[in-house]
């Protein structure tokens, strides 16, 4: 109690405020949950550090002024009351030096909201006219790219294997939101023959939004999934939010993957729709699936095309399919297009195999959906092992769905046979817990309460013969 | 709340494999022993003049490798131990005179050579009736004395290379007649040792005998008794570290990756990270092939020896075995035992799929299993011999 108190006034605890706005990427609300959540501010900076980038150094100096102004007044007053007799003085300066802490807390978004409104704002939107202008008048393809999960792979592969033939430009890393496509768009050269921009959807309005500024040709609808609930409080608002890109294009040239089961009701007779059996008419056979990779054949009338990515997981075979399918549509060789899937390879902590010790661990810690889960379990459950071990904390942002996701993550868990589960302790557990008992789940469960110091220390976990699945993690402010 | 059993391990030593043991414990042995949230693990570090220290700050690496320990020494209070009713560590508290203390319910024993691994550590742990985890006084004693334990192999039938062996004042005395002795009867190259110590410390390989003269100085420099050994021809040397009481199981047969002449030494086993050999990984796990690239048949007779050596060793717990192949003639000979294998060789055990901290766990649940088996024996007798006096 007198430690998680003290850590209020340690010298330290400005830098981990400005810590706190920066992992929530300067986002009020979700600065303000965290802070009202914490009561030891000591071990917020538990996996990172603040990243001393120029606004956080500048937040932090305006933080520290106003905290030590504020102190100087308060003991200014005390000052004053003790000796000059001034009414209140004692009283009211200790008030001023004990709640500088908590003032300063909420102040310092102050900065935050003024800098926004006043000069961001107003920059973003003029960025925002002229980036609609650029693609309104673009020539090529654009391929909108929208989804609960899966729309970074799908960008990925749709940029390695289109490059094998057309000049090709995508929305960098995981940057989906208006302001990154409006930059994407400054730095395009204009002669790209096909773009391709992620929709990176976080709550109702937003994909329509991102269609109406970047005039997209075609859309790829990797999923639905309860992502981002606790704005779009149902997966219906979600789908619809989703879907709306379709609309746009008005159902020409939609493709949208049929293996996300809560995506079928919005699912029209004009849309495309591939899976890991058909994509654009090509029949895909002979999937295998392994840690080295995914290999299948696509025929269609007379043609045969023989595939292997290096990407994991037999989930991945119906966007290979659809991509390679796309690509033959839009002109590239047969050649080219197995060259391009040849190219594809795992993305950093997504799906992304390593040998540790002898062992082989699956990262896929950026998942964060439910389809993600579903896929993860299928390939533990597929591969051979002498040992299954399956780790995650669960999801964030799942909203009211919160209890029913995780008792199916549980679930998933508990059918995919791993001998032994890891759990981060926290407010998910029971949740999943009772989904692994609903389940049948037989093997050994752990909890671990510092997942940091677990996942740093794996290597003394698991052996030559083991699998491990890894999914999800929570960052410092969901932990 | 749920108690949690207190292991205290024990490194350190005065022993010439001292810095081996730190690494062994805090790497090996605590880490995993501590992230199983089963055990309250105490670090018990035994220094080179023989004190006891017992504090949570001797489980920092750092504290050794930054050279901070002998700051650390000069400031802390050892510790000491008391024996009444099993095994108590006490020490001062810095509070108003205070003693802390805490009750151990089992030992890890993470000492090398001397003092440690050669049964004077297990005895006086024998006598606190606790259980503790590797072999026994006996058996630690028989393995640690290269010469004894070749004794004990030869008479029970087991293969072993040609060897003589000398108390160190044979070669002060006349070692010109020693050398004439050892070159009649044994042919170059040799092997020289001390008799008594692990990781392959004071050990030479002569050519001739100006070596051979040199070879005897520098083994009983660190050793009383020195044994000399006759190179297996076609050599493919193995290890095979050995885990199990009653019936122990075996890991992978591990082969080094040198030749005969740059065998491994000291410095090529822990310092260059096996440079001298095939190997591009540092440390000790760098320089050997899990497993060994051997036929079938030469790989099983190897294992089998293995086995069988642990068994007439008395060893339990865990234990590696080290042989000398020749290739040709297609047979294994038994070399030596170490008792507690360096790092306890996890880096094999982790290739034969048990993680580092299953197999401290599985440590910890022979020593129970042996310390159960030995508290069902009977240690007193009735008999009416006082009263005849």
């Amino acid at each position: 109690m007198i430690s998680k108190l003290t850590s209020l006034y340690r010298p330290s605890y400005a830098a981990a405020l400005i810590y706190m706005l920066q992992s929530t990427e300067y986002q009020i609300r979700p600065y303000l949950r965290w802070v009202w959540r914490t009561d030891d501010f000591s071990g917020v900076m538990h996996r990172r550090t603040l990243e001393r980038t120029r606004p956080a150094k500048l937040l932090l100096a305006a933080l520290s002024l106003g905290m030590l102004v504020q102190i100087a007044a308060g003991l200014l007053l005390v000052y004053l009351g003790i000796w000059h007799n001034l009414t209140g003085g004692i009283a009211f300066g200790l008030a001023v030096l004990i709640s500088y802490p908590f003032i300063w807390a909420y102040l310092i978004v102050l900065p935050l909201v003024l800098g926004r409104e006043l000069i961001a704002r107003p920059k973003e939107q003029m960025l925002l006219n002229e980036s609609d202008a650029i693609f309104a008048k673009h020539s090529g393809i654009k391929i909108a790219v929208a989804g609960s999960y899966g729309k970074t792979t799908m960008k990925e592969l749709l940029t390695t294997v289109l490059d094998e033939g057309l000049k090709v430009a995508a929305t960098p890393a995981n940057k989906n939101v208006s302001i990154s496509h409006a930059r994407f768009a400054a730095n395009l050269e204009g002669d790209e023959q096909v773009l391709v921009i992620e929709y990176g959807e976080g709550a109702p309005g937003d994909v329509a939004r991102f269609a109406r500024t970047t005039h997209p040709t075609h859309a790829v609808i990797t999923g639905l999934a309860p992502a981002h609930l606790d704005h779009y409080k149902t997966l219906q608002a979600a789908g619809e939010d989703i879907f709306a890109v379709a609309d746009y294009l008005k159902g020409k040239h939609v493709y949208v993957n049929g293996e996300a089961n809560a995506a079928k009701p919005f699912i029209k007779s004009s849309y495309n729709v591939f899976d890991r059996h058909n994509a654009l008419g090509w029949k895909v056979e002979r999937a295998h699936v392994s840690l080295s990779g995914i290999g299948f054949v696509m025929t269609k009338a007379s043609q045969e095309l023989e595939l292997h990515s290096n990407l994991i997981g037999r989930h991945q075979v119906g966007y290979l399919a659809f991509v390679a399918a796309l690509a033959l549509e839009l002109g590239l060789s047969s050649e080219q297009v197995q060259h391009g899937i040849a190219k594809t390879k795992p993305f950093e902590h997504r799906m992304q195999p390593y040998e540790l010790g002898g062992a082989w661990v699956v990262d896929d810690t950026y998942n964060g959906n439910l389809e993600g889960i579903r896929a993860g379990t299928e390939l533990l459950k597929e591969l051979k092992a002498k040992r299954k071990i399956y780790i995650t904390p669960g999801l964030v942002d799942q909203g009211e769905e919160t209890e029913r996701v995780h008792q199916e993550i549980g679930r998933l868990i508990a059918a995919a046979h791993p001998g032994i589960v890891v759990l981060m302790k926290n407010s998910t557990t029971d949740f999943i817990k009772n989904g692994l008992k609903a389940g049948d789940f037989k093997g050994e469960l752990r909890i671990e309460s510092d997942p940091l110091d677990f996942y740093t220390n794996l290597k003394h976990f698991v052996a030559a013969g083991d699998l491990v699945v890894m999914q999800n993690d929570w960052p410092d402010n969901y932990a | 709340m749920v108690y949690m059993e207190t292991v205290a391990v024990i490194f350190g030593g005065r022993s010439a494999e001292h810095d081996v043991s730190i690494v062994t414990a805090l790497a090996s042995i605590i880490k995993p022993l501590e992230l199983t949230k089963k055990y309250r693990v105490e670090a018990v570090y035994i220094a080179k003049d023989g004190a006891w220290y017992w504090d949570d700050k001797l489980k920092d690496i750092k504290l050794f490798t930054s050279g901070g320990i002998q700051d650390y020494l000069h400031r802390a209070q050892p510790a000491s131990v008391q024996f009444d009713g099993g095994m108590m560590l006490v020490k001062a508290s810095g509070i108003a005179g205070r003693k802390q203390t805490r009750k151990v319910d089992l030992v890890f024993p993470a000492m090398h050579g001397t003092y440690g691994e050669d049964g004077a550590l297990m005895g006086l742990l024998d006598m606190t009736g606790i259980p503790y985890v590797g072999c026994g006084v006996s058996a630690s004693a028989v393995c640690m004395n290269k010469v004894l334990a070749k004794k004990v192999a030869l008479g029970c039938g087991l293969p072993v290379s040609d060897y003589m062996s000398f108390h160190k004042s044979f070669i002060e005395r006349d070692a010109s007649t020693l050398l004439k002795t050892i070159l009649k009867r044994l042919t170059l190259p040799l092997f020289v040792k001390p008799a008594h110590l692990g990781s392959s410390i004071g050990i030479t390989r002569a050519t001739s005998e100006t070596e051979l003269r040199n070879a005897l100085e520098v083994a009983a420099h660190y050793d009383d008794e020195v044994i000399v050994e006759e190179e297996v021809p076609n050599l493919i040397e193995v290890t095979l570290p050995i885990m199990g009481n009653d019936q122990p199981k075996p890991a992978l047969l591990e082969q080094p990756m040198t030749k005969p002449e740059d065998f491994f030494d000291f410095d090529t086993k822990y310092l260059q990270g096996g440079k001298k050999g095939k190997g591009t990984a540092k440390g000790a796990q760098g320089y050997s092939q899990i497993p060994a690239d051997l036929p079938k048949d030469l790989y099983k007779q190897a294992e089998e020896l293995g086995l069988n050596v642990y068994r007439v060793m008395g060893c339990s717990g865990i234990a590696r075995v080290d042989m000398l192949i020749d290739s040709k003639a297609k047979k294994a000979y038994f070399n030596e035992v170490n008792p507690l294998p360096g790092g306890l060789y996890a880096h094999n055990w982790n290739k034969a799929g048990v993680s580092n901290v299953e197999l401290v766990e599985r440590l910890i649940s022979f020593a129970k299993e042996r310390h159960a088996q030995r508290q069902s024996l009977a240690t007193s007798f009735s008999t009416n011999y006082l009263q005849q006096f």
